[in-house]
C-alpha cells in the first residue's frame, strides 16, 4: 500500500492537483490512468494501474459477496443471501428468456459479466475511486470478446450455415449483394456500439458530476446550493444509470448469443 | 366403548385432514399466485424516464456507430488498394443504411417489449422453482 501511496502522492505532484489553468479542477483528471506497479513485459507497458487495481478489487468484491452470502445455504435465506439469490434469478430469467433454456449453458459467463460490469459502474460512483468502465479500451475489449466468442458459437453451431445469418428472406437477386453487404456491415457494428454504449454514458455521467462539483466550489456558499441540489439529484440517475447500462450490456449479449443459437434476427 | 371411541376420533381425524386439506390449497394457492407475482417483478426491464433515455442513446449510439463501422471499412479498403476516396464514400454510404437497419431492428424489439400483457404466459408455467 505504500508504494501505491508513494505512486498516487507522485502523480498529484506532477499534475498540480489537477487544476486547469483557471483554477477550477479539471473535470477529466479523474479519468488518469496511473501507474502503481510499473512492469515491462517484452517491451509492452503492462504496468498494474489503478484501472487493473479497481478490476481486481470488482472481481475479489464479488467472489467475496457470493461465497460468503451463500455460506450457510440456508433455505429460508438470510438478507445477505436473498441479494445472492436475486441477482442470481435475475440473470438466469434474462438468458431464459432472451436465448432459452439452450442459452443457459452460458449462464455462467452472462453472470460474470453482468457482475462484473455492474461492480465496475457501481464502484465508479464511490468518492475517490476510479471508473474503469468509463475507458472505451476497457469496454472495448469486452465488446470485442462477446462479439468474437458469439460469432465461433455461430460457426460451431451451424458450421458454414451460419453465413445464411447474413442473407435476409424474400429480396430480390438483383439487391442481395447490397443487402449482404449491409448485414455484415451492421453485424460488425456490435462490438463498437455496445462499448461505446457503455463507455460514453459512464465517462459523460462523471463527467457532469465533477463539473457541477466544480460549479459549487465556484460558486461558493452564496450560490452553490442550485448545482448542489442538481448533483444530488443526478448521483440518483447516475446510480441507475451505473445499473441500467449493466443490465442493457448482459442483455445485449443474450440477444446477440440468441442470434447465433438460433439465427434469426 | 373403545370402538365407538376410536371412531368418532377417525371421524374428527378425517374432518380434521380434509379441512387441513383444504386451507393447504388455499395456501398453495395464495403462494403460487404470490410467486407469480414476484418471478415476473424482476424479469421486466427498468422503467420510468431513466430507461426511456438509455433507450433513446441506444438507438442514437446504434446509429452513429453503422455510419463509423462503415467509414473505417471504407478507409481500409482504401489504404489497401489506393482507391481513395472511392470506397470510403461508398461504404460510408452503405454504413448509413447498415446504422438505420439497426435502428429499426433495435426499435422493433423495443416496440415487442413494450407491447401490453406480454407478460401474461401463454402457456401455463410448469416448472416448479
Amino acid at each position: 500500500m505504500t508504494v501505491i501511496g508513494a505512486a498516487l502522492a507522485a502523480e498529484d505532484a506532477g499534475h498540480g492537483g489537477g487544476l486547469e489553468p483557471g483554477g477550477l479542477p479539471d473535470p477529466m483528471h479523474q479519468f488518469e490512468i496511473k501507474r502503481l506497479v510499473p512492469f515491462e513485459l517484452f517491451g509492452l507497458d503492462a504496468s498494474f494501474t489503478n484501472s487493473a487495481l479497481f478490476m481486481v478489487i470488482a472481481a475479489s468484491l464479488i467472489t467475496l459477496f457470493t461465497v460468503y452470502a451463500m455460506r450457510s445455504r440456508a433455505l429460508v435465506p438470510s438478507r445477505l443471501q436473498s441479494v445472492a439469490e436475486i441477482s442470481y434469478e435475475f440473470v438466469a430469467n434474462m438468458v431464459r428468456d432472451n436465448v432459452g433454456t439452450a442459452g443457459m449453458k452460458y449462464f455462467p459467463f452472462v453472470f460474470t459479466l453482468f457482475m462484473f460490469v455492474l461492480t465496475l459502474n457501481m464502484l465508479g460512483m464511490v468518492p475517490y475511486s476510479f471508473t474503469v468502465t468509463s475507458h472505451i479500451i476497457v469496454t472495448f475489449a469486452l465488446a470485442a470478446f462477446i462479439f468474437l466468442g458469439v460469432t465461433a458459437i455461430g460457426f460451431w453451431k451451424h458450421g458454414a450455415k451460419f453465413l445464411r445469418f447474413f442473407v435476409p428472406e424474400g429480396v430480390p437477386l438483383v439487391m442481395l449483394p447490397l443487402l449482404v453487404v449491409i448485414e455484415v456491415i451492421s453485424y460488425l457494428t456490435r462490438p463498437l456500439s455496445l462499448s461505446v454504449r457503455l463507455f460514453a454514458n459512464m465517462m459523460a455521467g462523471h463527467t457532469m458530476l465533477k463539473v457541477f462539483g466544480a460549479f459549487v466550489v465556484a460558486l461558493g456558499f452564496l450560490g452553490g446550493w442550485a448545482p448542489l441540489a442538481f448533483m444530488v439529484a443526478f448521483t440518483g440517475l447516475e446510480i441507475l444509470v451505473a445499473f441500467l447500462q449493466a443490465y442493457v450490456f448482459a442483455i445485449l449479449t443474450c440477444i446477440y448469443l440468441n442470434d447465433a443459437i438460433h439465427m434469426h434476427h | 366403548m373403545a370402538g365407538a371411541e376410536n371412531q368418532s376420533g377417525r371421524k374428527s381425524g378425517g374432518r380434521d385432514a380434509d379441512s387441513l386439506r383444504q386451507r393447504l390449497d388455499a395456501l398453495g394457492h395464495e403462494l403460487a399466485g404470490a410467486q407469480a407475482r414476484h418471478h415476473q417483478a424482476p424479469v421486466s426491464a427498468p422503467q420510468g424516464q431513466g430507461a426511456a433515455l438509455g433507450q433513446a442513446l441506444r438507438l442514437g449510439v446504434e446509429l452513429v456507430a453503422g455510419v463509423a463501422v462503415g467509414g473505417f471499412i471504407g478507409w481500409a479498403f482504401d489504404r489497401w488498394f489506393g482507391t481513395a476516396p472511392l470506397m470510403m464514400v461508398v461504404f460510408l454510404g452503405l454504413g448509413a443504411a447498415a446504422g438505420i437497419m439497426n435502428v429499426m431492428r433495435t426499435a422493433k424489439r423495443m416496440q415487442a417489449d413494450a407491447a401490453p400483457f406480454k407478460d401474461l404466459p401463454s402457456v401455463p408455467d410448469d416448472d416448479d422453482d
